[in-house]
């Protein structure tokens, strides 16, 4: 094309149109070659300027350059342009299918009643408690005597104790309240645990009873400790638990290790104004707790007149199976890697 | 156990009160209510009709035809094969469409061609007795087409009480216990009951012996000119209410006495008893008795008998026997009210398996007051049924007994601290004497008489000494023990006390009188006088407080945290599943993973046959877990953090028997087994120790292996298995063992994959000195990249081709990584060759290729030592 400045206008009208023609990237280069790399029409119209009256050559300069500009930006929008549409081919043309399943990631996971404890100790180690543990073998002086329940006691035979020896000497502990003692023994006054573990009943297996489960207990000792704050420690707990302010009700109940004792309902998180879960109360029967009684502090060596204590103590599988509405408990010990994976 | 709402009626008046609200109340301030059940319910749909007229069946003798009236205009036909039906009665009808107990639905019918439009029921039909031997005739006031239930006054609710929630109340197993608890908790009167027996006649009482020490009380009375009589109806329908099938009249009224009052008592036929009247004593080894139930039944001799002369008659506190039981038409009896320890009864019933009312009631540790007021409870329910009663002979009342009725000291601001509740005095003693707890009036510094020593050790110090404190009260001319004082001796003693900084806020306590049917064993101490006080107040009316957290962050247990982040890291990179699984160890896994011999703690009661012993490792169990897991996946990896015990012995005595406890955390991971062209790193033993050693090395523990030498679990394969562990001052702490799956193991489990197994010592990686920081600086000079394969014996192990290696390279050493393992002709029988990347760096200089060339030659000079050659290609 000749370079000529009378045609600036028209130069760069046929510049545009064969960028805004060019099918492909080839055709754009051809373009690109033509106006603006050594020998083109920008090339051209520069070499013209010293030839121009010197009136003239300052216009002429900006004209060219005005061209030059015009032409590469349009090069450069249309290259964008180009190469989207390139992409969306691919995409269009359907060799991409977004439904196809990707090449799976397997991975690992841990128990439900692992992620529960560890939550149910998150929000009580927030609250200033110690997590302690025990054994799982323990004395009968643990998990019994010093918990007010001396031989011949009623309240064992409820209890479905799993016996180690003819004597009586050693039990597989039947609740996590044994650490109680083992706490007080150990720790100065005041103090606050919790103690989540395995604990065992003998009790034949179906869908509701283990012989094997979980509990969490927590004791705090201190100097001025009652049932308000009992009622308020629950409360806390339960809250941050189920993620929504749940009320609790307390009503008499017996466990020989404290006094008074209660048995704690939770109003059904699951309903308003009845459901399966709660047999249509509004409340769930959640677990049990109470003022230490005096002989449980005294076996610990705390002196029961200056200072006083609550526990509680809670099941955690349970716990896990009404957030999960898991109907089977004996899935949990089952080992079976489709139940466990889901969580 | 089950409460009768009609039978709390007679007790209080329940104006006002429904079932709902009554088993609301009781849940809430007494025991836990599991249920309401309607009494009888199809009584709603079965209607009172007349029999206008019957006539005979045509086809059948025994049938009848009777035109009932049931209200609705049109009679009905219904055909009755009763014998005592007739015209004129009110009968109980179920009309067409009704259900009756049992799912059986009344329809139309015919009957030897007669056409039946319903049913003329009988007591058994409706579930209201045993008798069948014709149908139910009313009462003729009861009004036509109503039903039975409100014709006949017989709507009842049978309540359940968790029998869990009362173990505690011997008070609470008769209706009048609860209908106390009710009382005071509605602030309703108790209606008075007579209790008082009857006057006696003046023959010779029945002599009684007590010769066993589990009896502490025994009353014989003799009852005579009993007519017979049936039972009432009213009785009847209380004892049906709470599953009590009535029998007969005497039976019935000791069984309604029973419920009533919660003692339990037995009637003898006196005619049964020889002169030498009533002997108890303890059972004799192997001694027999047929029980009324008509069992034979063989006595140890912790069971205590009732005999006459010495032959037994019945089991003490249990059940009586059938030779001397008491029938219809038995006109004398003698009743027994007694006192039984409450353990005795217990271990009696259990080795029996004879659990009964009794039984049950015995074991609660009930009132010995009681049996006189049960006596006298028996005596005149019967009497006012039959009348004409005569009582020949005073009461024997023998026995060892004492009144448990006590006196506890409560201080109302103990109280109050510890429910956190702003309840008064007044009301204290209004609730406790509202359930029959008699409270003195408030004593000033009772308390420092009997239940704080450990307080008046405290003010005592302060004040010098205990008898500080009596010599200023002394000065006040008082003595602690009669604290007589007037008003104005206790605010002097208050401020001379506030004058030595003593708070005088619990100064003041109230003296409580425990009546003798809570004294047994339930309240014996204040905390449980203030749980009678809380529970009437209402649990519900205590306010949430807070529980102020002290600033002071809480240490922080390296076991949890260990445990924790081993499971984030299994769980994560290397994807393995976290399982729990029971701590007993099955006969039948024990036998097949080949650990069945090995010492364990054991459990003496297992929940099923085999279910014995309580597993040494957590291994075995994740083993047992594999072939199921195996039929849905072909890789299978599974942890578990578990506690495994071994019983204490003569070198590990434990505390006061104690088995040691190993807290572990076990690996087991199954994959197909690799093929014969796999790298020699793709087997799972292999990919199991990468797994451990990056286990513990995120732990900061950099493990070193070693060959096992001492005996091993019988699971693990005798030749592939390792143990793992640090070197500190050439002490090796052994962490970990791991091992491939005996094969013979392997089968007898049915899995035929690749298995690893590996154990982890949480106790002992818990006792590893901490690591510290773990940071080496960054390599300023560029290093060298060598590759060599180096061909030695066999039997060299590769850590000491390792040693060779980092010795040839006089601490330029920065890694080694073997990336071949090859065996063939090329390196001849009985030798191996080991391929490694070396990378030679120093942190002081740029390294060249002549100190390559001298890392080489002392490489080889190395392995010759060894046997072993420089490969060069
Ligand atoms: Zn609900």
């Amino acid at each position: 094309m000749d370079a000529n400045f009378d045609q600036l206008d028209e130069l760069r009208e046929a510049g545009l149109a064969r960028v805004h023609a060019a099918a492909d990237s080839d055709a754009l280069r051809l373009v690109e070659r033509e106006f603006l790399e050594k020998g083109g029409v920008v090339a051209a119209l520069l070499a013209e300027i010293p030839k121009l009256a010197p009136e003239k050559r300052r216009e002429g300069g900006q004209g060219a350059n005005q061209l030059k500009t015009a032409i590469q930006n349009a090069i450069g929008e249309k290259r964008e342009a180009l190469l989207e549409a390139s992409l969306m081919v691919e995409a269009g043309g359907g060799s991409f299918d977004p439904t196809l399943p990707a090449a799976p990631m397997e991975r690992g996971s841990l128990h439900p009643i692992t992620q529960v404890t560890r939550e149910v100790e998150e929000i009580f180690q927030s609250m200033g408690y110690t997590v302690l543990d025990g054994p799982e073998v323990e004395l009968d002086f643990y998990n019994f005597q010093a918990l007010n329940i001396p031989a011949d006691h009623p309240a064992r035979e409820h209890q479905d104790t799993f016996w180690c020896d003819h004597e009586q000497n050693l039990v597989l502990r039947t609740q996590t309240s044994p650490v109680q003692i083992r706490a007080m023994e150990t720790l100065e006054p005041p103090f606050r645990v919790i103690v989540p573990g395995r604990v065992f009943r003998n009790e034949a297996l179906d869908a509701t009873h283990e012989h094997t489960f979980h509990q969490v207990e927590g004791l705090v000792v201190g100097e001025d400790i009652n049932v308000g704050q009992l009622i308020g420690t629950l409360k806390s707990f339960l809250t941050e638990v189920f993620q929504k302010e749940t009320d609790v009700r307390l009503r008499p109940g017996f466990f020989p290790f404290v006094e008074p004792g209660f048995e704690v309902d939770i109003r059904c998180p699951f309903c308003d104004t009845g459901c399966k879960v709660c047999s249509d109360t509004t409340w769930v029967e959640y677990c049990g707790c109470g003022m230490v009684h005096p002989n449980v502090l005294r076996a610990g060596g705390i002196d029961s007149e200056r200072w006083s204590a609550f526990a509680f103590g809670m099941g955690l599988d349970r716990l896990v199976m009404m957030r999960n509405k898991i109907d089977d408990l004996r899935q949990f010990m089952g080992g079976d890697l489709r139940f466990l994976e889901q969580f | 156990m089950l409460i009768s709402y009609a039978w709390l009626g007679r007790h209080i008046d329940l104006d006002g009160l429904d079932v709902d609200e009554v088993a609301r109340l009781l849940t809430l301030h007494t025991a836990e209510v599991e249920g309401v059940e309607r009494v009888a319910p199809h009584l709603d749909q079965v209607i009172v009709g007349y029999v206008a007229a019957r006539e005979k069946h045509p086809d059948a003798d025994k049938l009848n035809i009777c035109t009932v009236d049931v209200g609705d205009g049109e009679p009905l036909q219904i055909v009755c094969g009763a014998p005592n039906v007739d015209a004129g009665q009110k009968v109980a009808v179920a009309k067409i469409g009704t259900m009756l107990p049992g799912d059986f639905k009344i329809k139309k019918s015919k009957i030897r061609g007669v056409e039946s439009r319903g049913m003329i029921c009988s007591v058994k039909e409706l579930e209201l007795g045993d008798e069948h031997d014709g149908i139910w005739v009313l009462d003729p006031e009861a009004e036509i087409a109503k039903p039975v239930a409100a014709a006949l006054g017989m709507i009842d609710w049978a309540i359940e009480i968790d029998n869990k929630a009362i173990t505690h109340r011997p008070d609470l197993w008769g209706h009048r216990g609860f209908a106390r608890e009710l009382a005071a908790i509605t602030g309703r009167a108790l209606r008075p009951l007579d209790l008082s027996l009857p006057s006696t006649g003046t023959a010779r009482s029945v002599p009684v012996s007590i010769e066993s020490k589990s009896c502490s009380r025994y009353i014989a009375l003799e009852i005579e000119g009993l007519k017979p009589a049936t039972t009432p109806a009213w009785m009847r329908q209380l004892l049906l209410a709470v599953g009590q099938r009535p029998i007969e009249l005497s039976v019935d009224v000791s069984n309604f006495v029973m419920l009533d009052l919660g003692q339990p008592n037995h009637l003898f036929d006196r005619s049964k008893i020889g002169s030498d009247g009533i002997g108890v004593r303890d059972a004799r080894e192997g001694e027999k008795l047929r029980t009324l139930d008509g069992v034979d039944r063989t006595l140890s001799s912790e069971d205590v008998l009732i005999t006459s002369g010495d032959e037994p008659i019945a089991i003490g506190g249990v059940m009586g026997g059938e030779e001397s039981m008491v029938a219809a038409g038995t006109n004398a009896m003698l009743l027994e009210v007694a006192s039984f320890h409450p353990t005795v009864i217990r271990r009696t019933a259990t080795r029996l398996g004879l659990r009964t009312d009794a039984s049950t009631r015995f074991e609660k540790t009930l009132d010995p007051t009681l049996p006189m007021q049960a006596a006298a409870h028996l005596v005149r329910t019967l009497s006012d049924i039959v009348g004409g009663l005569e009582l020949p002979s005073a009461a024997t009342d023998v026995g060892d007994w004492q009144d448990p009725s006590s006196v506890i000291e409560l201080r109302p601001d103990r109280l109050r601290k510890l429910l956190g509740a702003p309840i008064t005095d007044d009301e204290i003693r209004s609730y406790l004497e509202s359930l029959g707890f008699q409270v003195g009036r408030v004593e000033e510094f009772g308390w420092l008489r009997t239940h704080s020593p450990t307080r008046v050790a405290e003010v005592g110090a302060t004040l010098g000494g205990a008898a500080g404190i009596a010599e200023r009260l002394a000065e006040l001319g008082r003595q602690i023990d009669t604290l007589s004082l007037t008003p104005a001796d206790i605010a002097e003693i208050r401020n001379r006390l506030e004058s030595y900084g003593i708070g005088v806020g619990d100064l003041s306590s109230m003296s409580v009188s425990v009546p003798s049917f809570r004294a047994t064993k339930d309240i014996t101490i204040e905390v449980d006088l203030i749980e009678e006080v809380g529970r009437l107040y209402g649990l519900t009316r205590i306010e949430e407080q807070a529980l102020v957290v002290s600033a002071k962050p809480v240490a922080r247990d390296r076991r949890r945290q260990m445990v924790r982040a081993i499971q984030d890291r299994l769980a994560g990179g290397a994807r393995f599943h976290e399982v729990l699984t029971y701590s007993f160890l099955p006969e039948e896994l024990a036998q097949k993973t080949g650990v069945a011999d090995e010492a364990y703690v054991e459990v003496v009661n297992a929940v099923s046959e085999g279910w014995n012993r309580v597993r040494r490792s957590v291994a075995p169990s994740l083993l047992g877990l594999l072939e199921n897991n195996l039929r849905h996946r072909d890789d299978v990896r599974l942890f578990e953090v578990g506690k495994g015990y071994l019983p204490a012995d003569a070198e590990h005595p434990g505390d006061r028997g104690q088995p040691r406890q190993r807290h572990e955390v076990a690996l087991v991971w199954g994959a197909p087994k690799p093929g014969k062209k796999a790298r020699f790193d793709a087997d799972r033993l292999s990919a199991l120790k990468a797994v451990v050693e990056d286990l513990c090395g995120s732990l900061g523990v950099e493990l070193t292996w070693r060959a096992v030498e001492d005996e091993r679990p019988a699971w693990a394969h005798p030749a592939r298995r390792l143990v793992g562990g640090v070197e500190h001052k050439k002490e090796f702490t052994e962490l970990c063992f791991l091992s491939s799956i005996d094969p013979r193991v392997a089968r007898a489990l049915g899995v035929s994959a690749d298995v690893a197994i590996g154990t982890v010592s949480i106790d002992a990686l818990v006792e590893l000195p901490d690591p510290g920081s773990r940071y080496t600086p960054l390599p300023k000079f560029p290093g060298i990249k060598i590759d060599v394969a180096l061909a030695v014996p066999e039997a060299l192990p590769a850590a000491e081709v390792v040693l060779a290696i980092e010795a040839a390279g006089k601490g330029l050493v920065k890694e080694i990584k073997l990336f071949d393992l090859y065996r063939g002709e090329q390196v001849g029988e009985g030798r191996k060759s080991l391929a490694y990347h070396v990378l030679l760096q120093s942190q002081a200089k740029t390294l060249t290729d002549k100190e390559a060339q001298k890392f080489l030659q002392r490489l080889e000079r190395g392995v010759e030592k060894h046997s072993g050659e420089l490969r060069r290609e």
